[in-house]
């Protein structure tokens, strides 16, 4: 028993990690744009697929494929910004129709995946040597274990990206407080753009680490990563990164701790539960700061 | 002052002049498919969806809510009438109003949402869709046929379900038409625009928005049980599928929210659409409904009459 | 004379700021109570205390012709007989001017085409007849400020609070308001009128009260706060 307790408390913090950057990223496009990005997941599996590709067709392995997926998602979500979300600020209610608006982008990624690889379930045929370590009395496998070192890596890139450096100040006031920072001087378009291509970025690597951890993936799991997301977002409180950060690893391991104890359906019961939950009793998140809304 | 009264009466009968127009050529026109020997199937999905995306006006155009979870309601009226009818040998003519309480009931377990506004809404009712499912997923093979679903045998009956649905779209679009003129219906608007300001102006607004909410509820929920009895099959994947959703709010969208016209037009602009591009194209079906909704968004945010009505305002009294 | 409307002791707290300090007020039928202060004082504050859209702390209490109205939901004091309108328009932006004068009477018995009568006349008075079928979203902010007047006299309450009418507005427009709310004064309603504007003020409040970080400082007729000195002192400050 200890020792599935164990091997769920390593996991939940391995499977938390990636829930972490999967939610960091979505609260990032919230925070700055107020754009809720019901294609998330795809994004985020389109990553997975990128890492697929690159290792079936060309033999790049995944740990190359990190700073591929980074460099490709972010242009193409510098592109995507521009084609998308300037028009959609003209409507009348651009938060809510940015939900319908990445409803399409959702349908319509999860599609066009679907046509290029179909509905097949696929894995990278990769493996690292030796195959698993030894972490205590219990073995992880090394492809999860390099995954949750390159999420650290990221994750601190990210803070100190947020927080020690300039045009990661001026994201963060953009979240705390969008209008303010326009009279200050600041180019906001080119800012979203740039958090936009961010997240993109973020979402591509978080899909190849996916590649990485979990068995499989297909079209499909994109929708799953979108709910994850939404969650992590909700429960560390609706765009603030530090608290997506705390809040994937929480929801990863409370989710694996649920599937030590609760049958497969309830576990996944419990991650709704969390979010109407947190949504009911605590809107601001667990770390009760909610950014300006 | 009498001229205007006057004014305002012929405006009023332009009106319902239109109304009943338009409620007479959907009439016959729909009477007529299965004796003319027209498509049935396409037609009973048209008027399905005339009916789920002029019910899910009600919560988002009139009521300012946006249930991403839809298709909970659906699921819940098909896998009722499955159940009433399979395990419980009910009539089908008892069970289909059955699936409408069945709406009700949860649209009541829901009523706390309604106090949510947003993307908050958005996001809770998707989650307790999911949650639905789930719960339908997990529960005893023997009540729900587990994966293979509940297959209701003998009964099917297409041109009978044909016109129950054509009922079920009469009496929804009547309701809409009604509310949309009704003290309902204006109250609703007003706490759409603002709720604070509404309920201070005398608007008792939790109740006036639960109003909304069940009528919004209760017509996906038949149509759920009528589609049942129509496919004579029900699962979860197909049940509670989210493309159910994406397709009601779409199509409500492409014609407009708000306006009675709106989502009936926008239905069959788009049903008709997704039918010739699936002829043409059929894997590239989902990709273009897919495009066609960021399009929507982007260059027609206020659907097909909500356009109209913007350039021409003065029209907004006659067109329903 | 009746008392229409009196608070007591109403208090109302944001975390540590207390925003109302244990006011007491009281207007009665025809009478004009002016509410002055400075930005922040409390005014808006008091107002959205009356009508039942925050509940007050510590015990304060509001009372609507005699009856304790504390604590009931904001649709039900206004059934009551109170009628307002907001610093910042709050219009149905989506419904036409006449439906905009309809919400706050769907509940009343008679037919909608009476109603519809009354709206009209309404909005003859207050010369908006003209855009009756506009969408309320297509006014002006003067404009917008005159159909808040209009919605807010349409179910003829006893009791009506106007919160900063004249801010924004043309003095041509302000001139016509003035007028519009003596007659409602004169109608004999009691009328509680939040303004920065002290000539108008003074012109048309039979009493005034004013206020400083939510306490009532001074209190009287017109020439007893114009003298004033606590309230020259909270105005031009030390
Ligand atoms: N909803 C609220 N939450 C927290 N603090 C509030 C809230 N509403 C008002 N306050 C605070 O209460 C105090 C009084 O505000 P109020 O709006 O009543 O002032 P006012 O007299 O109407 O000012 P103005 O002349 O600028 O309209 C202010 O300090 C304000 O910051
Ligand atoms: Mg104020």
């Amino acid at each position: 028993m200890e020792l599935l307790i164990l091997n769920g408390l390593v996991n939940g913090l391995i499977v938390g990690g990636i829930y972490a950057l999967v939610g960091v990223s979505l609260t990032l496009l919230y925070g700055v744009l107020r754009v809720v990005n019901f294609a998330h997941g795809e994004f985020v599996i389109a990553g997975s697929f990128l890492a697929f590709v690159l290792f079936s067709s060309f033999g790049v392995p995944p740990l190359l494929a990190v700073p591929i997926a980074a460099v490709v998602f972010f242009a193409a979500g510098w592109g995507l910004y521009y084609v998308l979300i300037p028009r959609l600020a003209r409507s009348d209610d651009p938060e809510l129709m940015s939900f319908l608006m990445f409803y399409g982008v959702s349908i319509a990624a999860a599609a066009l995946l679907l046509l290029l690889f179909e509905a097949d379930s696929r894995t990278i045929d990769y493996t690292f040597t030796p195959v698993s370590m030894q972490v205590g009395p219990i073995y992880v496998s090394t492809a999860r274990l390099v995954a949750l070192a390159i999420t650290i890596v990221v994750s601190i890139a990210l803070a100190l990206f947020l927080f020690k450096t300039l045009p990661g100040k001026a994201l963060r006031a953009a979240i705390m407080n969008p209008e303010a920072i326009q009279i200050m001087g600041v180019d906001i378009v080119r800012l979203s753009a740039f958090a936009f291509a961010l997240a993109a970025a973020l979402a591509g690597v978080t899909g190849v680490l996916i590649a990485l951890v979990f068995p499989a993936f297909n079209p499909f799991s994109g929708a799953e990563y979108t709910i994850i997301a939404f969650i992590v977002v909700v429960l560390g409180g609706l765009g603030n990164p530090v608290g997506a950060l705390l809040a994937g690893v929480l929801f990863g391991l409370a989710e694996q701790m649920a599937t030590v104890f609760l049958p497969q359906a309830m576990a996944q019961i419990v991650g709704f539960v969390i979010l109407v939950g947190t949504i009911f009793f605590r809107p601001s998140g667990i770390l009760g700061v909610r950014f300006k809304r | 002052m009498a001229a205007r009264s006057r004014a305002l009466d012929s405006a009023d009968r332009i009106y319902f002049t239109l109304a009943a127009l338009i409620g007479s050529v959907l009439l016959v026109y729909f009477a007529s498919v299965p004796l003319l020997g027209l498509n049935v199937a396409f037609h009973f999905y048209l008027m399905l969806w005339i009916t789920m995306a002029s019910a899910f006006n009600v919560a988002s155009g009139f009521a300012g809510y946006m249930p991403f979870g839809y298709v909970a309601f659906y699921g819940i009226g098909a896998f009722t009438t499955a159940i009433l009818v399979k395990k419980a040998a009910f009539p089908l003519f008892l069970a289909l109003p059955l699936s409408g309480v069945a709406g009700i009931v949860l649209a009541l377990l829901f009523a706390p949402t309604l106090r949510l506004s947003g993307i908050y809404f958005g996001i809770v009712s998707l989650a307790l869709a999911g949650i639905c499912r789930l719960v339908i997923t997990n529960m005893p093979e023997q009540l729900t046929g587990g994966s293979f679903g509940l297959q209701l045998g003998s009964r099917a009956h297409p041109v009978q379900s044909f016109y129950v649905m054509m009922a079920v779209m009469v009496v929804a679009l009547a309701t809409i038409l009604w509310l949309s003129r009704s003290r309902l219906g204006k109250a609703l608007r007003a706490t759409r625009d603002d709720a604070d300001a509404a309920e201070m102006m005398g608007v008792n607004v939790p109740i006036v928005r639960l109003y909304g909410w069940l009528i919004s509820a209760f017509f996906p929920a038949v149509c759920g049980g009528v589609e049942a009895w129509y496919t004579n099959v029900v699962d979860t994947e197909t049940a509670f599928n989210t493309l159910t959703t994406a397709k009601t709010v779409i199509y409500a969208v492409a014609g407009g929210l708000g306006t009675v016209t709106g989502p009936i037009l926008g239905a069959v602009a788009m049903v008709w659409l997704d039918e010739l591009i699936w002829r043409q194209f059929p894997l590239l079906n989902l990709l273009i409904l897919g495009l066609a909704t960021i399009i929507l968004v982007l260059f027609l945010p206020r659907g097909i009459v909500g356009t109209l009505l913007r350039k021409k305002p003065q029209w907004r009294r006659y067109i329903p | 004379m009746t008392v229409a409307i009196e608070t007591r002791g109403l208090t109302k707290r944001f975390g540590g700021l207390v925003a109302v300090d244990k006011v007491d007020l009281r207007a009665a039928a025809g009478e004009t109570l002016g509410i002055i202060g400075v930005n922040g004082a409390g005014k808006t504050t008091l107002m959205n205390c009356i009508c039942g859209l925050y509940r007050p702390d510590d015990g304060g209490d509001v009372f609507v012709g005699g009856e304790r109205v504390t604590g009931q939901a904001p649709h039900v004091v206004a059934h009551r007989g109170i009628g307002r309108t907001f610093q910042v328009p709050r219009v149905f932006r989506r419904m036409s001017l006449i439906d905009n004068l309809l919400v706050p009477v769907l509940d009343r018995k008679a037919p909608d085409a009476e109603l519809i009568g009354r709206a009209e006349a309404m909005l003859e008075r207050m010369q908006l007849i003209d855009l009756r079928h506009n969408h309320a979203e297509e006014l002006s902010g003067g404009q917008q400020k005159l159909l808040e007047m209009a919605r807010m006299l349409m179910p003829d309450p006893p009791i009506v609070m106007l919160d900063e009418p004249f801010a924004g507005v043309h003095p041509v427009l302000c001139k016509f308001m003035i007028e519009r709310i003596e007659e409602t004064a004169h109608a004999g309603k009691a009328v509680l009128l939040i303004s920065h504007d002290l000539t108008s003020i003074y012109r048309l409040s039979t009493r005034v009260i004013a206020l400083n970080q939510g306490r009532i400082i001074a209190e009287g007729g017109v020439d007893d706060i114009r003298g004033n000195p606590a309230v020259i002192e909270a105005y031009l400050g030390t």
